[in-house]
């Protein structure tokens, strides 16, 4: 009788790195599909050209510093799949080569491989190119949502990835199962709704104001601003920022640990992609709002680190700061007794 | 369901006189001694330490190291058994005082299952309890002459009066698991104190305080959610009572005793039936046929459990004391069922996992899984580093070692592992620490007392 010995726990979830970045690979397959069928084989041969790209790239760099190979665990295959989705389909064939190289050699392995990057390779890499061959990286045409149908099939697509924001569930699927986090998603997207729906109301406000509506009602009714849906959340709901949310958020090592940090860091995405898609458009301004919240992520991360269980929360301080000032009759403490 | 006695008397048995933490015992037989079941065979030196009772009549073959399930090797004695069944003289003591009955608790040997002997987590030197907790939320039916559902409900509750009344507290409650129905329906049936008794279940703010106010009553039975780990005592204290231990403290310092059902139990024999704890009941998990409890005697190799309950599935494996989550795998099946030990479970080769560790990708599963609100990944790292100030900033104390980070990392890190090295290596490097085993038991707290 052979006995195994290690120290414990002894039973682990089944649940790997690897198996997470095949099933994020898995659920960008709907959209791919879509928008091969959309724009036809030049979709096909920059998807192609991506991925194959991104996995010659890292082979060959773990290949010369003699590193393990870890093409198996599909994190290249990934961020080639994400560059792609979010080119034009004119794009010529080299530029998902370069883009994939850059965003593997210098996005990724550069600063150190999984975990370590600052910033999201396929973001850095999106931005390298589009500053370099702006001339390429260019979308025709930037979609909006003008019927309900637009969420299925989007004609006004500019990118591969904007085809069907619908395609994207499977990101969603992802978050119901747990592989992926759901406190920086849901927090971007509320932000992305709230921020015209709050505009609309400011500027409503605004304009009664200037106008000098001295009527009380008047300004009371703002409040039914809320529910109308802005002239801006057309733009906003589209492709690229649900990839966005879905996926480039989401992405581990440039976002967060901590628990109120991602709600913060959440936050702050929506409201720099709003500001930028504001007065720019949605498209770029997903990415380069996620770049620069990408920078403040350790920032948020080294404030927000959580304190010892059960000690009092900043509200709670305040609370007693007031408290302390009332004589003791009236205290909650000692009005309901809690304590025995 | 009550649980069956192991059919097979061993061959022999290996009783470690170290079953505590804490200094052995001194041996009070030599080799060639006839000991009969119940006969004390190791005695305290002093009122942190537990005495050791023979659970078989026999020969005593020699006392010598032994491996012990925690992955040492311990003076113990080792017995040739017989088929005899002969016992010391078992003198049930009527309506004892405070100080007889930690006497009572001090001779019958009885010893919390996180390695604290009873009578010192009930009478701490120089700390006053107030309230005496049974957590029942790991483990549930323990073996007993008992009939009816009820009449276990009815003996815990007894046992919880004795366990108070040498304490000298005033309240008392008993913890169950939320998901463990055959308990709290057998808790909800009994009558006490001619009222109908409810399992009441802690939620939120809702401490066991608001229920002896709701219930008005010192006894109450509360439900919570299960809590794993090793060293879960002082978020179980603030969870039940609300009340925060000081880190680098126990309990014991803001008023708070906890034992367990198997103490609690063993308690209620040694004084209504005047048993010293030399029978334990064990859960087994993974053989081939087996009872899901089972009632030994304290020095049984897991060998001959295992024999008894059908042997091994399979040729080679994971031999586990003490459950999946925190438990030591053993390298030898000649091991002991000592007083800590809870469980045996056995894996299969196929189920035995041999993973390889990748870089931390951030993902913030472990910070998700925690249930103290540590960040498990980054306190891996630094102990990694060696930075064991930063960890201890991060409040490394407060983890309660239950292992969910590591279960749940798809990087497959050992955080876990990461994490004791680092508890263990500020303990050694920080003076106002209260000391540990090694130098031999100062319960004392750095804060002092309150």
């Amino acid at each position: 009788m052979t006995f195994t010995i290690s120290a414990p726990p002894h039973r682990k979830s089944r649940i790997n790195f690897r198996y997470i970045m095949w099933s994020k690979i898995l659920a960008l397959l709907p959209v791919s599909l879509i928008s091969i069928y959309f724009f036809g084989i030049p979709a096909l041969s920059i998807i192609l050209a991506g991925v194959l790209s991104a996995v010659a790239t890292e082979t060959a760099i773990q290949k010369i510093f003699n590193h393990k190979l870890t093409i198996k665990d599909g994190h290249a295959v990934l961020i080639g799949l994400m560059l792609s989705l979010i080119m034009p389909p004119e794009a010529p064939l080299w530029l998902p080569v370069v883009g994939s190289f850059f965003a593997i050699a210098i996005g990724k392995h550069a600063f150190g491989g999984i975990g370590s990057y600052v910033f999201n390779p396929v973001l850095a890499a999106w931005i390298f190119i589009s500053s370099a061959w702006p001339r390429f990286m260019t979308p025709i045409s930037i979609p909006h949502v003008g019927q309900l149908s637009d969420f299925l099939l989007e004609n006004g697509a500019g990118l591969l990835v904007d085809v069907s924001p619908l395609a994207l569930i499977g990101g969603v699927y992802l978050i119901y199962k747990k592989y992926v986090e759901w406190r920086v998603p849901l927090a971007f997207f509320i932000t992305m709704v709230l921020f015209p729906q709050t505009l609309n109301v400011v500027f409503e406000a605004v304009g009664l104001i200037s106008s000098g509506v001295l009527n009380p009602l008047k300004y009371m009714s703002l409040i039914f601003k809320f529910l109308e849906i802005s002239p801006e959340l057309p733009y906003s709901m589209i492709g690229t920022v649900f990839f966005g949310i879905l996926f480039i958020s989401t992405d581990n090592p440039t976002s967060p640990v901590t628990k109120k940090g991602r709600l913060v860091y959440g936050v702050i995405c929506g409201l720099l992609v709003s500001i930028y898609g504001y007065f720019g458009n949605y498209v770029a301004g997903t990415f380069y709002g996620l770049f620069l919240a990408n920078c403040l992520s350790s920032f948020i991360e080294s404030n927000t680190l959580p304190a010892s269980f059960g000690s009092e929360g900043k509200l709670g301080k305040f609370y007693r700061r007031f408290i302390e000032k009332f004589p003791s009759s009236v205290k909650r403490e000692v009005l309901f007794d809690d304590q025995w | 369901m009550e649980s069956k006695r192991l059919s097979k008397l061993p061959e022999k048995v290996i009783i470690p006189l170290k079953q505590h933490k804490g200094t052995p015992c001194v041996p009070l037989v030599k080799k060639g001694d006839k000991v009969i079941i119940g006969q004390k065979i190791g005695d305290c030196k002093d009122d942190n330490d537990s005495s050791v009772h023979s659970s078989v009549c026999g020969e005593v073959q020699s006392i010598e190291m032994a491996p012990h399930p925690d992955g040492n090797k311990v003076l113990s004695v080792i017995i040739k058994t017989n088929d005899s069944t002969e016992t010391v003289q078992f003198s049930p003591k009527k309506n004892p005082s405070q100080q007889e009955l930690i006497e009572i608790i001090k001779n019958s040997g009885i010893v919390e299952h996180y390695g604290v002997p009873t009578q010192s987590v009930l009478k701490p030197a120089g700390k006053k309890i107030d309230i005496v907790l049974i957590n029942a939320t790991s483990s549930e039916w323990v073996g007993g002459k008992f009939s009816t559902p009820e009449e276990y409900g009815m003996q815990m509750i007894d046992a919880l009066k004795l366990l108070m009344k040498a304490a000298g507290a005033s309240k008392g409650a008993i913890v169950l698991r939320s998901d463990d129905a055959e308990s709290i329906s057998a808790f909800e049936r009994v009558k006490f104190e001619g009222k109908q008794l409810q399992v009441s279940p802690l939620i939120g703010n809702r401490k066991i305080g608001y229920y002896f106010k709701d219930q008005n009553s010192d006894i109450v039975v509360v439900s919570q959610k299960r809590i794993y780990g090793k060293s879960i005592l002082n978020f179980f204290t603030y969870n039940v009572t609300g009340r925060k231990v000081p880190p680098g403290c126990v309990p014991a310092d803001v008023g708070v005793a906890i034992c367990s059902v198997k103490s609690a139990k063993a308690v209620y024999d040694a004084v209504n039936e005047g048993k010293p704890y030399y029978e334990t009941v064990i859960s087994l998990e993974g053989l081939a046929n087996c009872p899901s409890q089972v009632l030994v005697r304290i020095g049984t190799p897991f060998k001959d459990v295992i024999e008894a309950c059908g042997g091994y599935p399979a040729e080679s494996g994971k031999l586990i004391a003490n459950g999946m989550r925190t438990g030591v795998a053993q390298y030898t099946d000649e091991v002991p069922v000592t007083k800590t030990t809870t469980r045996i479970s056995f894996q299969k080769p196929e189920d035995v996992q041999r993973d390889e560790a990748i870089a931390c990708t951030h993902c913030a599963m472990c910070v998700d899984a925690c249930p103290v609100e540590l960040i498990p990944s980054r306190l891996a790292v630094l102990s990694d580093q060696g930075r064991f100030d930063e960890c201890r900033k991060m409040h490394i104390d407060n983890c309660i070692e239950c292992g969910e980070c590591a279960v749940i990392c798809p990087s497959k890190i050992h955080i876990l592992q990461l994490i004791r090295y680092a508890k263990n290596a500020i303990e050694k490097a920080y003076e106002d620490l209260p000391q540990k085993e090694s130098s031999n038991l100062k319960l004392g707290c750095a804060c002092g007392g309150e």
